[in-house]
């Protein structure tokens, strides 16, 4: 069986009461009306949270970006303008909807849509923590490959409906580049699932450990260089500067979305940047340890041992430090993409494919030999712990 | 129940996908549609427990093929005028009265002979409960590297052909001296 949110919460006493009472004055067993109710609140929790971060990282890009060239940015919507970003969505609302004459409506209107599934529907794997995981497939990393690749589509469709050159232009663009740089971020990914030895998000984070010589970014040197190839493939991926193409300012006026106006635009706008929080999730979760946290404190135990609290209380104690590790990670890589974007020129088109087909693929496929004849060599163990082994081997020699 | 619900949605999904599929006269509508109804198989798969199965659909169906044929609608202009200038229809329509008659006829008659032909495994075999979300990417990759990798294997070479023949039809033809 998967384990989901609702598994965790049914560790503890308040919930079987609940559905025991709920059982005794309906008239039916009510485990799957309240997991019904429990998957809800927490869809709805993690959709709210996720659009508000995907609305705060307009803000952050525009504050970075002023401090970057030594500006101001957004400072008149309440304090150093953090609302900005309502101000913005309410302005997105009012705006008039305008579909083009010309616009193949059906498809017109369906592709911010398709974006917008493609993104959410990855969120249900995203780990957060080891309890608040909606649920934790076990394909959870080959699915939220799968469900991302929506996006392509929905790119593609939102610039060749629109019936403009700028469209047209940016939705080929981005659907080539999108379909291009899946492969090297793929192949990656498969080299982390290789040293983990499972596709669920759950096996692949609990390989790692809370300190850093326990992460798979220093597990061996070629997922190290693996990393790098991962995070640049994402940034091309959800279309982010140096591979903003699809969206050139300078040629292509704002390519794909160039004829949408109001909320359809905003819908573009907002998968994108809820996209990369994706994505930087992922990065933490592949690499960086995910949500793990220091001296095993996220199962809990440690607290109920020396501090005597109550076992619930300290796993949800846990749970929060865990929240905490994953979401301040991911937002390290989330200042990093926005960093890179004003930091980095655009790259030309066959730059782009040159850098993905001639350097990015070749170098994926060898870390992914790299990894496996590392794993076949030394029985799997990080280079961190080889040395520790080799150190304790020559001092016990003296 | 929640698999029977699951299994109603996506059987609704891959059915109705399919006959908006021959019923759109758009060919970049009815390619839109074809993805719902990939989605709905998707969904039949995640019913009988076989997950990899269904994430693989997700990867190769919406992912690849989808997006590719997409771009072959738009780089032949399969969506422009439907009627040439002498007035005929360059594509056939694909739905009407008689085709859905003719198609709906024979597809129940041929799934009557095909249940007919399988009812006694049918009979024979009592359906089994399926067991609740195994592994089976494992048992998937130990059978590919074992039993079948002649067939993996074959697959791959038909890949390396297909690339082949790209770089030759993408190549610059050379202009020749004489």
């Amino acid at each position: 069986m998967n384990s989901t949110i609702f598994s965790y919460f049914s560790q503890s006493k308040e919930l079987s009461t609940i559905i025991s009472g709920l059982s005794k004055s309906l008239g039916f067993d009510a485990t799957s009306l309240v997991a019904f109710i429990v998957f809800a609140i927490a869809c709805l929790v993690v959709v709210g949270a996720l659009a508000t971060i995907g609305g705060l990282g307009t803000y952050a890009e525009r504050k970075i970006s002023a401090d970057l060239q030594a500006r101001q940015g957004p400072n008149r919507v309440g304090p150093y303008g953090i609302l900005q970003f309502l101000a913005d969505g309410v302005k997105m609302i009012l705006k008039e909807d305008i579909i083009p004459a010309n616009a193949d409506r059906f498809t017109f209107i369906l592709a911010p849509f398709l974006c917008m599934i493609g993104v959410f529907a990855t969120l249900a794997v995203v780990p957060f923590s080891s309890g608040f995981t909606l649920t934790d497939l076990n394909v959870g990393i080959f699915y939220l490959v799968g469900m991302a690749s929506l996006v392509g589509v929905g790119v593609f469709l939102g610039g060749y409906s629109s019936n403009s050159k700028w469209s047209m232009l940016g939705g080929m663009r981005g659907a080539s580049q999108i379909i291009s740089y899946e492969i090297p971020a793929t192949i990656t990914i498969i080299s982390i699932v290789l040293l983990a030895g499972g596709l669920s998000m759950g096996t692949l984070i609990g390989g790692q450990g809370g300190m850093p010589q326990e992460w798979y970014m220093f597990h061996n040197p070629f997922a190290f260089i693996g990393f790098f190839v991962y995070f640049i493939s994402a940034l091309a991926e959800t279309n982010r500067a140096p591979f903003d193409l699809p969206e050139a300012e300078s040629e292509l006026v704002s390519g794909y979305h160039t004829e949408y106006s109001g909320m359809r635009f905003g819908l573009f706008a907002l998968a994108e940047y809820i996209e990369v929080f994706v994505v930087c999730g992922v990065a933490t979760a592949l690499f960086l340890g995910g949500y793990k946290v220091p001296f095993e404190l996220g199962t809990g135990a440690i607290l109920v041992e020396k501090l005597g609290l109550d076992i619930m209380l300290a796993k949800n104690i846990g749970q929060v430090l865990e929240l905490g590790s994953f979401f301040t990670k991911t937002f390290a890589l989330y200042y990093v993409v926005i960093w890179v974007r004003w930091t980095l020129p655009r790259l030309r088109v066959d730059q782009l494919m040159t850098l993905c087909w001639k350097y990015l693929t070749p170098i994926a496929i060898f870390n992914l030999l790299g990894c496996a004849v590392w794993m076949y060599a030394f029985n799997g163990k990080s280079i961190y712990s080889l040395i520790f082994e080799t150190a304790s081997t020559v001092a016990g020699h003296h | 129940m929640f698999s029977n619900t699951l299994f109603m949605l996506s059987a609704a999904l891959t059915l109705g996908g399919a006959f908006a599929v021959v019923y759109s006269q758009n060919l970049m509508h009815a390619c839109i549609y074809l993805l719902a109804s990939l989605f709905g198989v998707a969904g039949l798969y995640a019913c009988i427990g076989a997950d990899f199965l269904a994430a693989t659909q997700l990867v190769v169906y919406a992912g690849g093929v989808v997006i590719l044929m997409l771009f072959a609608i738009m780089l032949t202009g399969g969506t422009g005028n439907k009627i040439n200038r002498y007035g005929l229809e360059k594509v056939a329509a694909m739905g009407n009265k008689k085709t859905y008659f003719t198609a709906g006829f024979a597809a129940v008659v041929t799934s009557l002979i095909i249940l007919k032909i399988i009812a006694s495994v049918l009979r024979a075999q009592p359906s089994k409960e399926l067991a609740a979300n195994q592994v089976t990417v494992e048992k998937l990759g130990t059978l590919l590297a074992t039993d079948h990798i002649l067939a993996f294997e074959i697959s791959s070479v038909m890949l390396l052909g297909a690339l082949v023949g790209a770089a030759i039809i993408s190549r610059p033809r050379k202009e020749k001296h004489d």
